[in-house]
């Protein structure tokens, strides 16, 4: 009895119920997305061969995890956080030797009996708690320069690994530490430069390259104009602006085109392009050229899954076809529906109202965790929080965003949703950590 | 409290961009659904599996004598994928390095549009990456297939991005022979004539298949063991000779432009199995053209005089008159109940019946019918219903409306109705049933019903044969025999109304003249509108063919007798269908005819070896040489003698030009043809000069004499051909 009362006691039970409710919804999803009328899916879901009984079985070891974690000591976290974060690293490190090679991404070590685990899921947790770490030392001064290179390089080292593992996607979820850093008093202009930058790629690619290059030096000229008593007075502003015009110039007409061309794969670069409604000539890609010239051939890389994604959202319409009658999803034309892609058949199944209510089922959650961190008294146990929301934040918005061609198709899963045993464990343990934390709120944690 | 805003503002900016982020994925969400949603859910829909039938071949129609009237040709839709992935490799040079050279061959092929017109129109599809760009529709075979050749074209459709659809559309070879018959197969709206009537045998039933479209609108067959091939439509073969039709139609067709007729029609039977021939329905258009646009010939209306017949046969069958019985014909005018019957032309006021007949007299007739039906007419009424005048004619094509015979029962029956149904009033029989009447008294008395489809047939084979029906005997032979010395009186006694129009024939036939006046709405019989009519068999000795023709006429025409305006039609139609078919089928009909008289004496032709020798061979002629020269380029092909049978004749080739045309000496041109002559002269540089007609008989440059370039010579022709 003492047990269950200190299990329970402190719990935010809004999140645990949000966070039930995503786990059902999306074993549903995979339901629907699995669902065969030819199959009787009783002795399917029975025999577990089946992508939502799998699911379902994680769930189940997910809620076993969760009451560990709940019966743990919050102690535990700051204590273990940097040794974590260094298993976190040594385990990325060990995919380049035991790494696994799925869809192109070498970031996955085999468990045995077909099970995998992708160590740069996990790392999310380990970042986080080592994060929560360092920003909550009491003698860190957050606002030195030093402090806030040591958080970037402690955010953006898995990052880096990542991408040499070919993870794109996992890499930019990490980027959403800066939305903690900022929190923390990480200057916002950091923030603004790569807003701008964003802003300026999009721009390169929407636009004809000599008519952003007049509309760019309008504004700098703009700029002068404004700011002309104060470069009076010094010079070196009007040198800033002269620079930052370079800059940017410099980046449309050739660092942009250099990177698409260069350095990005074809299929990479198209994906960019079918994001802002281009298409890509993949004859201009030197990775191409070379597989060209080697006679091998490319595969025409082309806008298929969005195509397919946005025809099952799209023919959801208000209300949608209704529960197992998305033809989409039945047909299975929506390649990796069950993980990447789950999104669109909530779309095509409920449609616009039920991607409304799906999408405030994780504000709600985000508010939730968010107002969580608000209430923490401990500055570990708010960082910590703090990424929690913004690794939620960051899957979801690029997720859906990829699934509706709002961003370029990378390979995330949608939080707690998608089918996958890696990427349920490492959501369950962020939030259960969370509120194992918040349940000792009244602790102050280092 | 700086600090404390600071960290505010920046959970309340965390805050902004999580609120951010899910405005903007519900707006695009709503964007995809909504706004673009209609395009969405119709790619999703063209995604599915889906039951896609296969049409099947739809039957050829086919005249009696093998002719295709109607039938099923393949058209292309030509569109072009602009996205294709071969035109657009490298930059699109595959498409930049053809451009030119299609557009050239487009042009030329199509002559449509000039070659930098497609040129534009090929950039302006590729700039836009039209995926679906239609460049022609409705191409032909002949033309899809040169298209085929064409560059860019002929590296196929993945390279090109050319897509041909095709689809079948029908086709009436002959045009308006017989157009209204034959019907239209329309899509959208109700069928009419054979196409119409016989849909179900011609349609076929299409064949199922399950397919999966993938995207461009592609359909990819699932399983192809589960198809169901399509059954094609069976071609059905009808009794219409596209020789009669034509001529039917042309006859019809003249009549019809000279007398500026309203409408009109002419329909020729078989005497023996009631098969219809021909049908020509030609009606005015409001342009003034004719065309096939309704089939009137199925359609009922006041006979007139050619009604009379059936009254004669009610009067006989009945016994109430005998054919030399005397009759009062009144001057031609005769008052009877508050209305006068009048006649065309006084015949005086005492004749015979069949005199009264002959001269078409209304007055005799109407006072025949009434005196002896004036107690009971009902007996009349039941008599014409009885020969089927009051049924409809049961011919195998849709949209034949009913005929109409007053009853005394009726409210419209009045004192004046029978005398005036007597001479075909107050009736309403459509061509076709008058046509089953004479055809009944020409194949003595036994009336056949008319059909226009003779069987079924599939891949050539004839599966179905269709036997002619007979409906019932109208009366017995005796009466028949006094009904077909009258149609022959009409036609053949000095006084018959069709006398005069048919004396010169060489052979005899059997007819009616009928003149009727059109009622037209409300204005009744004011519009003077006629209706001309002649029905009729021939010959007269051996009915073959049974014709009617009806023309309507337009107001106040000057010319509206039936033996004035259908008569000449019909007599066009019997005589060269007597030329054509009687004759050929009877050798007894040979006799009199001029064209075909054996020739007195042998002929002789002079012209090229070559051509004779393909003549012969072509005509299965057999012929010697008369000399051992068999290489002559020139020849002459005569008969000698003996050759009795012109069906055999025995020809000589032999040479007589070869020497004229070695060196420079002038050969002897006489009894050549002028194509030949020219040729030889014209060969030796001579300036020609051509007088008269027919073959050289003449010459200015004596045979035999040296000539020079440039030198002019007189050809005079004329038809004397020298014999040889």
């Amino acid at each position: 009895m003492y047990q269950q009362e200190k299990l329970a006691k402190g719990i935010d039970w809004v999140v645990v119920f949000l966070y039930a409710a995503l786990v059902g919804i999306g074993i549903l999803c995979i339901f629907m997305v699995e669902y065969n009328p030819d199959v009787n899916w009783v002795s399917a879901f029975i025999s577990g061969q089946t992508e939502y009984s799998k699911q379902l079985i994680f769930a189940g070891v997910c809620a076993i995890l969760a009451i560990f974690i709940l019966l743990s000591d919050s102690k535990l976290y700051t204590a273990f956080a940097n040794l974590a974060y260094l298993f976190g690293i040594l385990l990325m490190l060990a995919t380049f030797v035991l790494g696994k090679n799925i869809n192109g991404s070498r970031s996955w070590i085999p468990l045995g009996g077909g099970f995998n685990l992708q160590p740069a899921e996990l790392c999310k947790i380990f970042t986080s708690l080592a994060l929560a770490k360092y920003l909550s030392m009491q003698e860190l001064d957050f606002t030195k320069l030093r402090s806030q290179i040591i958080a970037t390089v402690i955010a953006m080292f898995p990052a880096m690994l990542s991408i040499l593992q070919n993870e794109t996607g996992l890499a930019l979820v990490y980027c959403c530490f800066f939305i903690v850093m900022y929190r923390e008093g990480l200057p916002g202009a950091i923030l603004l430069i790569g807003f701008s930058f964003g802003v300026l790629v999009v721009a390169t690619l929407i636009m004809d390259p000599d008519l952003l290059a007049i509309i760019l030096t309008a504004i700098a000229i703009a700029m002068i104009y404004l700011l002309r008593k104060k470069i009076k007075r010094s010079k070196t502003i009007l040198g800033l602006i002269i620079l930052i015009w370079g800059a940017c110039v410099g980046i449309q007409r050739f660092a942009v085109p250099y990177i698409f061309n260069n350095i990005l794969q074809c299929y990479q670069s198209t994906r960019v392009y079918a994001m802002v409604g281009k298409v890509y000539d993949c004859s201009k890609n030197k990775s191409s050229i070379a597989r060209e010239e080697e006679n091998k051939g490319y595969a025409k890389p082309d806008d298929y899954n969005v195509r397919q994604s946005k025809i099952a959202i799209g023919s959801g319409g208000i209300f949608g076809r209704g529960f197992l009658k998305g033809t989409q999803t039945r047909g299975k034309y929506v390649p990796e529906q069950q993980t990447d892609f789950v999104f669109t058949s909530i779309g095509e199944a409920f449609g616009f109202v039920g991607c409304a209510a799906f999408l405030l089922t994780y504000l709600a959650l985000l508010f939730r965790i968010v107002k969580i961190a608000e209430r923490q008294r401990s500055v570990f146990s708010r960082v910590y929080a703090y990424c929690v929301a913004s690794i939620f934040l960051m899957h979801i918005a690029i997720n859906v965003c990829m699934t509706v061609g709002l961003f370029p198709v990378v390979g995330i899963p949608l939080p707690l949703v998608s089918y996958g045993g890696s990427s349920l464990v490492t959501f369950t343990i962020l939030i259960f950590i969370m509120l194992r934390l918040d349940a000792d709120r009244q602790m102050v944690l280092r | 409290m700086e600090i404390k805003r600071d960290i505010l503002w920046r959970v309340y900016l965390c805050f902004l961009l999580v609120v951010l982020v899910c405005i903007v994925i519900v707006g695009k969400a709503f964007y995809i659904q909504q706004v673009q949603g209609d395009y969405w859910e119709s790619m999703s829909d063209s995604l599915h599996q889906k039951i896609q039938e296969i049409a099947a071949d739809r039957g050829t129609i086919y005249s009696d004598n093998g002719q295709m009237l109607s039938t099923s040709i393949p058209q292309f839709d030509i569109y072009i994928d602009f996205e294709a992935d071969g035109l657009r490799e490298k930059n699109g040079k595959r498409f930049t390095e053809n451009l030119d050279s299609l557009s050239y061959g487009l042009a030329s092929l199509f002559k449509d549009r000039t070659a930098s017109v497609y040129k534009e129109l090929l950039k302006e599809g590729y700039r836009k990456g039209n995926r679906y760009f239609s460049l022609k529709k409705g191409i032909s075979y002949r033309n899809y297939q040169k298209m085929l050749q064409l560059p860019l074209i002929r590296e196929g459709r993945n390279k090109s991005g050319f897509i041909a659809e095709t689809q079948n559309i029908r086709l009436n070879p002959y045009q308006i022979l017989a157009y209204r018959t034959i019907g239209l197969n329309r899509s959208n709206s109700q069928k009419v004539g054979l196409e119409g009537t016989y849909d179900s045998v011609l349609k076929g039933t299409p064949g199922k298949r399950l397919v999966r479209f993938i995207a461009g609108g592609v359909a990819v067959p699932v399983d192809e063991s589960a198809d169901i091939d399509p059954e094609n439509g069976k071609d059905i073969i009808t009794t219409i000779d596209t020789h009669i039709q034509e001529i039917a139609e042309n006859a019809l067709m003249k009549m019809m432009v000279s007398n500026e007729a309203t409408h009109g029609c002419a329909i020729v039977l078989e005497v023996k199995t009631g098969k219809i021939k021909a049908i020509a329905n030609l009606g005015r258009t409001p342009e003034g053209n004719y065309w096939e646009n309704f089939n009137y010939a199925v359609t009922p209306t006041e006979p007139g005089s050619i009604f009379k017949l059936a009254t004669m046969l009610a009067l006989l069958e009945d016994k109430k008159t005998s054919l030399d019985a005397p009759i009062d014909l009144h001057g031609g005018h005769w008052a009877i109940n508050g209305r006068v019957v009048n006649d065309a032309e006084n015949h005086g006021n005492v004749a015979n019946v069949k005199e009264a007949f002959e001269v078409s007299s209304n007055v005799g007739m109407a006072e025949l019918v009434y005196n002896a039906y004036k107690n009971n007419p009902m007996q009349f009424v039941n008599h014409l219903k009885k020969i089927g005048l009051g049924s409809l004619t049961g011919v195998d094509i849709t949209g034949e409306r009913h005929p109409f015979l007053y009853t005394p029962q009726s409210k419209l029956w009045s004192a004046t109705t029978l005398p005036w149904m007597a001479f075909g009033y107050n009736t309403l029989i459509s061509p076709l049933g008058i046509a089953m009447l004479y055809n009944a008294v020409a194949n003595n008395g036994v009336m056949m019903k008319p059909y226009l489809v003779s069987g079924f047939a599939k891949e050539g084979q004839v599966i179905k044969q269709i036997e002619p029906t007979t409906l019932r005997t109208i009366a017995d032979s005796a009466v028949i025999k006094q009904l077909q010395s009258l149609v022959y009186g009409v036609c053949n006694e000095k006084h018959g109304t069709g006398y005069t129009l048919l004396k010169d024939l060489p052979f005899q036939l059997c007819g009616k003249t009928g003149t009727a006046l059109v009622a037209e709405g409300k204005n009744g019989y004011s519009s003077k509108i006629y209706q001309s009519a002649f029905a009729g068999y021939f010959p007269a000795d051996d009915p073959q063919y049974t014709c009617v023709v009806e023309i309507v006429n337009k107001p106040h025409a000057a010319r509206y007798y039936g033996a004035a305006v259908a008569g000449p039609v019909f007599k066009e139609i019997a005589e060269r269908l007597y030329t054509l078919y009687v004759r050929r089928n009877n050798p007894n009909h040979y006799e009199g005819l001029d064209s075909l008289k054996k020739v007195a004496g042998g002929y002789s032709f002079n012209g090229k070896r070559s051509s004779f020798q393909t003549i012969a061979g072509t005509l299965g002629w057999k012929y010697q040489f008369a000399s051992k020269d068999q290489d002559a380029t020139w020849a002459r092909f005569y008969t000698n003698d003996q050759s009795e049978n012109y069906m055999a004749p025995l020809g000589t080739i032999q040479d007589g030009f070869q020497k004229g045309l070695k060196g420079n000496k002038m050969p002897d041109l006489s009894g050549l043809g002028l194509k030949d002559a020219l040729y030889i002269c014209e060969g030796l540089g001579l300036k020609v000069d051509v007088q008269g007609f027919g073959r050289v008989s003449a010459q200015s440059l004596a045979a035999g004499a040296s000539v020079e370039r440039g030198q002019a010579i007189q050809l005079s022709l004329g038809d004397t051909p020298k014999q040889g």
